[in-house]
């Protein structure tokens, strides 16, 4: 990567998305400085992964703007959005169901950041690399019905790397799993983030915000509730007791 | 790849040299001339009418093996390619007819008006979503014949109308050899660019699209500039079918370039074949052809079928076809090309998994 400019890497200004009529991402703003590593949670239909459409273009804004390293963003179509060099992954995957997990992952390497176009050959070379490094490497021949659910999690994850982003967007990847899978797939986020790239996760799963994120931002009803270090910001009483329920209250108290 | 990799590539082998042997021998036997193949007595090929059957079959091949670019490798099932046929079968007997330009001058002009027009009408079209796509695209394939039919201009057909467009005779020896060949390259020609496709960049970028459009896009791939390449694609290559269609036949109208059928015809030989594939819909092309030609009575070798007369001969061709054509989705979806792969063998218990992949 080149010279990095300074200010943010990723800035939201008052970003809007409504169906019709009912905004499910309300006037967002927040800044993500390059190479942190940022948690996104809130209630189910607060928004967050509608706010991560908005970032990678999936979706078209309602209003605000998004700006990469200073440019706007906003209205770009997902492609361009991908090849400037954000990744993400779908909370509900989807991969391609004909392709083995070499080949899933190698359409993240052959597409992807614009400056790191490589031919076919390369490309597969960088795929096997992710795979190794998201520990699917064993896997990489089979097709997609035979990787387990958590794998499948894994293969989402590494084709989003694949494409050597700058700025990747993690929706949900450690639903459904269970604790191990879930250390397992922390110990993957952490060497991603490790290689430089900046990272921005939506969670349910408190342990993984506190665990890995240097802050976190909470989304209710499309608005931006609070945001700051993790632990302070989850241990916001009217955080808790309002918008995580009762249960996440008990959990984080007996933890 | 699934499978034991070692027979998968031995039995590749076989398939490809048994191709290469039976191509090579209808396409060299030929060479010896029509009356040298008789009086050595060359089965089949000594016959003129086998010759204009082969080049039918060709011409199938490459229409086929075009309809897999966007409907096999980019899964997006045109219902109208016949478009394209038609478009560059007049653009060529236009050029040939009225500008008096020389066949192999005016041959080239085909595949690319087919392909300037698909890029055209594709825009609008590929942003549509499975069925609604095919329906469109249907339409288009039928308004186009309608129109090359009914456009006047000062009172006079400018594509020759309902009475059709008659090109000059070419005057070369073994004429009809010239375009059996022709149309065999065209052929292989269409089938290289498949192997190309499905080994670049682009044909990853498409089998990403059928596979999952959504997933494509947010991994850089264009989608819609993808879509409408290999829309364009395809018509180029079926446009290159009609364009040799015009000179070889002679006479064109809308019946004979613009033929509904044909949009079915290339769709069922490239499943039967196997969609996705290389060589699929060239094989897919071959038998289906020649179960047609076979159904229509016009094979040299065909009979009379038990219980049916001579006029509900069609009618009952046609059924067929339509019974072979839900056989085929339902219990061979990915061709008959399957089972030359060493991988499958046609079985009840095939048959049986085939249906539970294909059902609900
Ligand atoms: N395509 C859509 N059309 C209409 N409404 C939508 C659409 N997508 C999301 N919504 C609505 O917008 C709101 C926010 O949904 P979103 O999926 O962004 O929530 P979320 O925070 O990701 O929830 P979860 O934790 O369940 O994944 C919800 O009320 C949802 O019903
Ligand atoms: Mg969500």
């Amino acid at each position: 990567m080149s010279t990095a400019p300074a200010g943010p890497q990723l800035e939201l200004r008052g970003v809007t998305k409504r169906f019709g009529g009912v905004a499910a991402v309300d006037g967002v703003n927040f800044e993500i400085a390059k190479g942190d590593i940022v948690g996104i949670i809130g209630p189910n239909g607060a928004g967050k992964t509608t706010l991560l459409n908005c970032i990678s273009g999936v979706y078209h804004l309602d209003g605000g703007d998004i700006k990469l390293n200073g440019s706007s963003i906003a209205g770009m179509a997902p492609h361009r959005v991908a090849r400037l060099g954000i990744g993400r992954t779908f909370q509900i995957v989807k991969p391609f169901g004909s392709m083995t997990a070499r080949e899933n992952v190698g359409i993240g390497a052959l597409f992807g950041s614009a400056h790191a176009r490589r031919g076919v050959k390369q490309a597969f070379a960088l795929a096997d690399e992710v795979l190794a490094l998201v520990g699917l490497k064993a896997k990489a021949d089979l097709p997609v019905s035979a990787l387990t659910i958590p794998d499948r999690k894994r293969l989402e994850v590494a084709r989003a790397v694949a494409t050597r982003p700058q700025l990747l967007l993690l929706d949900e990847v450690m639903a459904g799993l269970n604790n191990v899978e879930i250390d397992e797939a922390l110990e993957m986020v952490r060497s991603v983030h490790a290689t430089g790239v900046t990272v921005l996760l939506i969670e349910h799963v408190m342990r993984v915000i506190v665990g890995v994120c240097r802050r976190a931002i909470v989304l209710d009803s499309g608005q931006v509730l609070a945001q700051g270090e993790p632990e302070v910001v989850l241990r916001d009483e009217r955080v808790i007791q309002a918008y995580l329920g009762e249960r996440y209250a008990k959990r984080l108290k007996s933890s | 790849m699934i499978g034991t990799a070692a027979s998968n590539r031995r039995w590749r082998r076989i398939f490809l040299i048994v191709g290469a042997i039976l191509a090579a021998y209808a396409l060299l036997a030929p060479l010896t001339s029509l009356e040298a193949a008789q009086s050595a007595n060359i089965p089949l090929l000594a016959d003129k009418l086998w010759f204009r059957i082969a080049t039918i079959i060709a011409m199938f091949a490459v229409m086929a093996t075009a309809w897999n670019i966007i409907g096999g490798i980019t899964g997006y099932a045109a219902f109208g390619n016949v478009a394209f046929f038609g478009i560059g079968a007049y653009t060529t007997g236009m050029l040939i007819a009225k500008a008096k330009w020389p066949f192999l001058l005016a041959l080239p002009l085909a595949p690319i008006v087919a392909a300037a027009f698909a890029a055209l009408v594709g825009l609008p079209l590929l942003r549509l979503r499975g069925h609604y796509f095919a329906v469109a695209s249907l339409g288009v394939g039928v308004a186009v014949g309608e129109l090359v039919q009914n456009i006047d201009y000062g009172g006079q057909p400018v594509f020759g109308g309902a009475s059709g467009l008659f090109l000059p005779i070419l005057r070369i020896d073994n004429r009809g050899l010239a375009f059996f060949y022709l149309m065999s390259a065209a052929a292989v020609f269409s089938i290289a660019v498949t192997w190309w496709v499905l080994r670049s960049r682009f044909g990853y970028g498409l089998i990403a699209i059928r596979e999952n459009e959504e997933a494509a896009s947010v991994l850089g791939v264009n989608t819609t500039a993808y879509k409408v390449a290999a829309f364009a694609l395809a018509a180029a290559l079926t446009g290159l079918a009609g364009g040799i269609f015009s000179q070889w036949n002679v006479f064109i109208n809308q019946e004979n370039v613009f033929p509904i059928e044909y949009n079915v015809q290339m769709i069922l030989m490239a499943l039967l074949g196997g969609t996705g594939t290389v060589f699929g819909p060239a094989a897919g092309a071959i038998l289906l052809q020649l179960l047609i030609q076979f159904l229509g009575g016009t094979l040299p070798i065909s009979f009379d079928l038990p219980f049916v007369s001579s006029d509900a001969r069609p009618i009952v061709a046609q059924v067929i076809l339509g019974l072979l054509l839900v056989v085929v989705v339902i219990f061979v979806p990915r061709g008959v090309i399957d089972f030359f792969g060493g991988r499958t063998r046609l079985s009840l218990s095939y048959l049986r998994r085939s249906l539970r992949e294909t059902s609900l």
